[in-house]
């Protein structure tokens, strides 16, 4: 029973940040900051449902798979998300810029 | 228990469908190479919810080599985009 309960607010969690990045990934205004929730959504929302998973199946096979495909995950979302950056930081997509404010070169960085 | 991760599972199902937007209508091709990932990334928590939902172990496998070709399209995908002498089409 404990177990279920644990799971269970894991799973909430990684539901939790899985809404929160789909709505960063569609309100954001630019690639650059659409990045950055989308990331998050990756690595917290499903590893936390996995570590949920985990504690649920106990000690099995099962728990060996989980813990690989999250650290895998961990990884490989990370890299997704520079490879994404490095290249439309290469094909010079602009930035966003605030309507008003101070406008600066857009691609000095 | 098996009900609880029947809904989480549609609500990540629903996200995903949410997400599908910014890969259609996405103004770079980045955009779309990124909601095509997020989209994958859910497809695989679901993938692992219905092995627990249906008590078949193999479909722990099929999400082992889902998470391993997500990350080859993506980073695979990005380099091609990024290759000189590429020009956006339209």
């Amino acid at each position: 029973m404990a177990r279920e309960i644990i799971a269970g607010v894991f799973c909430c969690i990684g539901t939790f940040f899985f809404i929160l990045g789909t709505t960063g990934l569609l309100r954001m205004p630019d690639l650059f900051t659409r990045l950055h929730p989308s990331t998050k959504c990756d690595t917290l929302g499903a590893c936390s449902v996995m570590m949920g998973l985990a504690v649920y199946s106990g000690w099995s096979w099962e728990l060996l798979k989980l813990v690989f495909i999250a650290c895998f995950l961990l990884l490989s979302s990370a890299t997704c998300g520079h490879a994404i950056g490095r290249s439309a930081l290469r094909r010079e997509i602009p930035y966003w810029r605030k309507k008003g404010g101070e406008v600066e070169d857009g691609h000095g960085a | 228990m098996d009900k609880f991760l029947t809904a989480v599972a549609l609500v990540i199902s629903l996200n995903a469908v949410l997400c599908l937007y910014r890969a259609a209508v996405g103004p770079t091709t980045q955009d779309r190479v990124l909601g095509v990932n997020i989209v994958g990334t859910k497809t695989l928590v679901v993938v692992i919810l219905v092995t627990f939902i249906q008590a078949e172990n193999f479909f722990l496998d099929v999400a082992i080599v889902y998470a391993l070709l997500l990350f080859v399209v993506t980073v695979a995908t990005s380099r091609y985009l990024e290759a000189e002498g590429w020009k956006e089409a339209g």
